[in-house]
């Protein structure tokens, strides 16, 4: 494509793609996010590629991968537009009849169609869905039309429309103005005002400044910032390059996890075009700006996702964090000005830009605006992206979203803002998601991992797993953070396995208040919270733990046992086959029985054992019951099975 | 008169010696039957095949330095991709990393030379980063999931499983070189959690046996 010299340029680009798109009878967006990918989406797109020009109707359907649409669950899935059809859980074999049946003649393949739980009933367009249709998908939406792969797309769907606004109509002054009054908060964790920050880096002295995008996403369970650079590039880009305007920055940087090996690769492409198109570059779109990008790929340490460690990572030295008496903000990378924000906070400018701070505000609550994803993930039926407009309460979220908790089991808690979040317990449900009132309950916003319990897990656990990952991820130059994390550790492993003493929660509450209190950054500040939030919610649990050597939601290994229930085994050998270390026997007619001392509790009997006996159980805190070896099995009732039919 | 029959049968010096010893020592058993000489000739076949070992050893330092040179190349196109610039030396080491597996100790002590800065500080972002592996990797990779989506769904039983199914704990290659085995912090595909990643392929929760056989099938 040639270089665009002026907005005019821009605009005629755009009609000619629009309406080249328009040539277009029908298409077919293939979801190909990170879920759906695992689930086969490749080959689901292939197959469409292969079976229209097979079909012969290259020029009036067009098949495009797309990022992730959020409804990771049923993947891999498909939106077929204008109508907006949505398949879920298609297979290659699936395709030809997709495309000679919906895409050539616009007919229903009703068997793909996603059913409705509640009703039963099936649902045509992606829109109804109770999983969409309670979300308000600012960004996420817009990945259903573009292929991320192609600047054309973003192009055809306005992009980069905000930053020739940003250049010729408003200029840096009234950028950063229309930013502050849409209190655009950071998405990265600490919600602080992106526009205020913007400010400081633009008034610090110093040049050249920098302006960085926090792609890291460090945060286990969390991917939707993977989601937006994966799916659409050019709408964070476009986002950074407006902030560099507002900022004078002519160097930016994209620091990106080398786990994402496709968001990295989304992200250098997209690059690569906007340069070509000379939206990067000398002279953007004409103008006298001039800006460009790096990416500096990130090696795996969740501390270098910190704003300070992240810098000098970018300098090229060990991504760990120095004290932070003068800011980033204005002493940053090479001790020059540098603004740092989160991948899904710059995906939100170019949004602000073109609507306006007064469109943007209408959005959210009082003090937290606009839309925030989270990754709902765990014991939660519909596992995916969510983007809801801040304020919504969790249990919409957790229930009407997510449809509530799989398999029967009961909600227990939800876990906010990651290693540095706390759990929120059912009563809480009913609070509404923003920036103040998940730190006002002892959890935080965070990035936006969410990650559902239930009933059969363990609170004390989760606060180890936490304490386990921060004290490995922590870099270990401040002693509060090192040693407490350590020490944490050490008793909740204890408590764990039946090892815990009286005073220990005492100790873990004391250990935690001196952590935040003097620890050098944020990780070690926060640490405690996992550990406080189950203590102040489930205190119940870890007292279970230590004084009557008992895990309620029988999960830690040390305090359970495997057995099997002689009223209700009906010796099908299934836990016999799958037992590792040929702890069980029982043989025709008997009753199978785990020899405990072979036992290593790894659940693969709990797990074969058939959902109509259920006779392998968990026991914690008691003794477990002796069943001699020959023991016949029970056998069914005379006349049941006739009852029964 | 070695240099032209060692020309002639394209055989290396060594060869040509111990295929003259062998000829000769067939000859005295035969014809002569004359001990000492025969004693004699195989006392200098046995020194001559000490010094063969020796040559061959030689040889093997030839190649592992050859083989180092090699390396050293590859890793000057990464340093020179990278315009020989320090703060360039985390993207050089992944670059390195993803090419060869690993990080060798020259590799290592060639990137510090090469950018000017202090062995240490490569160092310390080898050992500081969790990307960066210093020993060799095995022919496949399998990484389990810790995330905590995968955690609160069973991830510790399945790498209990998996531990079981290879013989080889987290952090560990076998012997045979052909798997490594490791655990990850987020595969970011919660939705099939607790999961596996094989090479490739995502496995959601399968079992020791399903593991056995999957590991068999590969080479
Ligand atoms: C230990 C630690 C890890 C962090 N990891 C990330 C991360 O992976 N991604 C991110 O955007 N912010 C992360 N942050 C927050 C950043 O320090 C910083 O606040 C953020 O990137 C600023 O962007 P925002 O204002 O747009 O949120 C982390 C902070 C700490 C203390």
């Amino acid at each position: 494509m040639k270089k665009l010299t002026s907005r005019e340029d821009l605009e005629r680009l755009r009609e000619k793609l629009k309406r080249e798109a328009e040539q277009v009878k029908r298409w077919v967006a293939v979801c190909s996010g990170p879920g759906c990918h695992v689930h086969g989406s490749g080959e689901v797109a292939e197959a469409f590629a292969k079976e229209v020009s097979e079909q012969g109707l290259e020029k009036e359907v067009k098949v495009i991968a797309t990022g992730c649409h959020g409804f990771c669950e049923v993947g891999p899935v498909a939106v077929i537009f204008p109508e907006r059809y949505c398949y879920t859980r298609i297979k290659a074999e699936d395709v030809s009849e997709i495309v000679s049946e919906t895409l050539k003649d616009g007919k229903v393949v009703e068997r793909l169609l996603y059913t409705d739980e509640a009703s039963g009933q099936k649902i045509l367009r992606d829109e109804d869905i109770p999983y969409y249709k309670f979300q308000q998908r600012l960004l996420l939406g817009q990945h259903l039309h573009i292929d991320p792969r192609n600047i054309g797309d973003y192009i055809a769907a306005g992009g980069y429309s905000a930053l020739a606004k940003a250049l010729f109509d408003l200029g840096p002054e009234k950028v950063l103005e229309e930013v502050k009054a849409a209190n655009l908060r950071g998405r990265g964790g600490g919600g602080f005002p992106a526009g205020i920050k913007w400010e400081t880096t633009r008034n610090a002295p110093g040049d050249p400044k920098y302006v960085i995008v926090n792609a890291d996403e460090g945060d286990p369970g969390a991917y939707m910032d993977r989601g937006i650079l994966e799916g659409n590039p050019h709408s964070v880009l476009e986002g950074l390059i407006i902030g560099a305007i507002a900022i004078g920055s002519p160097q930016g940087f994209v620091y990106v996890r080398q786990e994402y090996p496709i968001a990295v690769k989304n992200m250098q492409r997209a690059i690569d075009q906007a340069r070509e198109l000379g939206l990067l570059g000398e002279n953007i779109l004409g103008s006298d700006f001039s800006f460009d990008v790096k990416i500096h790929m990130g090696a795996g340490a969740f501390v270098s996702g910190e704003s300070s460690a992240l810098m000098t990572a970018i300098e090229g030295r060990v991504g760990e964090p120095r004290p932070k008496y003068i800011r980033t903000a204005v002493k940053g990378v090479w001790n020059k000005p540098s603004n740092l924000n989160n991948v899904e906070t710059w995906a939100n400018v170019p949004l602000i830009i073109n609507n306006g701070a007064d469109w943007y505000t209408n959005i959210g609550t009082d003090k937290s605006k606009g839309t925030k994803i989270f990754s709902l993930v765990g014991k939660v039926r519909n596992t995916g992206l969510v983007e809801v407009p801040m304020g919504v309460s969790l249990r919409r979220i957790i229930f009407d979203i997510g449809g509530g908790i799989r398999g029967n089991k009961k909600f227990k808690a939800v876990q906010t803002g990651g290693p540095s979040g706390g759990v929120i317990p059912e009563s809480l449900l009913e609070i509404p998601v923003d920036y103040d009132e998940l730190d006002k309950v002892g959890s935080m916003m965070g990035s936006g991992g969410m990650i559902v319990m239930d009933e059969d897990t363990c609170m004390v656990d989760v606060a180890r797993y936490y304490i386990n990952f921060l004290s490995d991820e922590s870099c270990g130059k401040c002693v509060p953070c090192r040693e407490g994390l350590r020490q944490a550790l050490r008793i909740l492993e204890n408590i764990c396995a039946g090892r815990g003493k009286e005073g220990d929660i005492e100790l873990l509450e004391e250990l935690g208040s001196f952590m935040k209190d003097a620890s050098l950054c944020a990780l070690g500040q926060t640490a405690a919270n996992p550990v406080l939030s189950t203590i102040k919610y489930f205190r119940g649990e870890y007292e279970a733990h230590i004084l009557e050597k008992k895990c309620p939601a029988k999960v830690c290994k040390e305090l359970i046992s495997f057995f099997i229930d002689p009223e209700k085994c009906k010796a099908c050998g299934m836990c016999v086959k799958v037992c590792p270390v040929d702890a069980i026997s029982g043989g025709k007619g008997l009753v199978h029985i785990i020899d405990q001392e072979k036992c290593v509790k790894c659940g693969s009997c709990f797990t074969v054992c058939p959902d109509k006996f259920n006779a392998v159980i968990k026991l914690s805190g008691e003794p477990v019951p002796e069943v001699a070896p020959g023991t016949k099995i029970k056998k069914k009732a005379k006349g049941e099975k006739k009852c029964k039919k | 008169m070695l240099k032209e029959l060692q020309e002639a049968s394209q055989m290396s010096q060594t060869d040509v010696l111990l295929k003259g010893l062998e000829v000769l020592g067939d000859y005295v058993a035969a014809e002569s039957g004359e001990s000492s000489l025969g004693e004699k000739l195989r006392e200098l076949e046995r020194v001559a095949l000490q010094h063969a070992e020796e040559i061959r050893k030689i040889r093997k330092k030839e190649d592992v330095i050859r083989e180092l040179v090699k390396e050293l190349k590859d890793v000057d196109k990464i340093i020179d991709r990278h315009n020989c610039d320090p703060s360039a030396l985390i993207q050089i080491l992944l670059e390195i990393q993803a090419e060869k597996r690993w990080l060798s100790k020259p590799t290592l002590m060639w990137v510090a030379e090469r950018l000017g800065v202090p062995l240490s500080r490569v160092m310390h972002i080898a050992t500081f980063y969790k990307a960066f592996s210093l020993e060799p990797h095995g022919r496949h990779l399998v990484q389990v999931c810790l995330g905590t989506a995968c955690h609160v769904r069973g991830a510790q039983q399945l790498l209990n499983k998996v531990t079981m199914a290879l013989g080889i704990k987290p952090g560990e290659t076998d012997s045979d070189m052909k798997f490594t085995f490791k655990t990850v912090n987020c595969l970011g595909c919660c939705a099939l959690g607790p999961v596996v990643m094989i090479d490739e392929k995502y496995y959601s929760d399968p079992s020791v046996d399903e593991i056995k056989k999957i590991s068999e099938d590969l080479e």
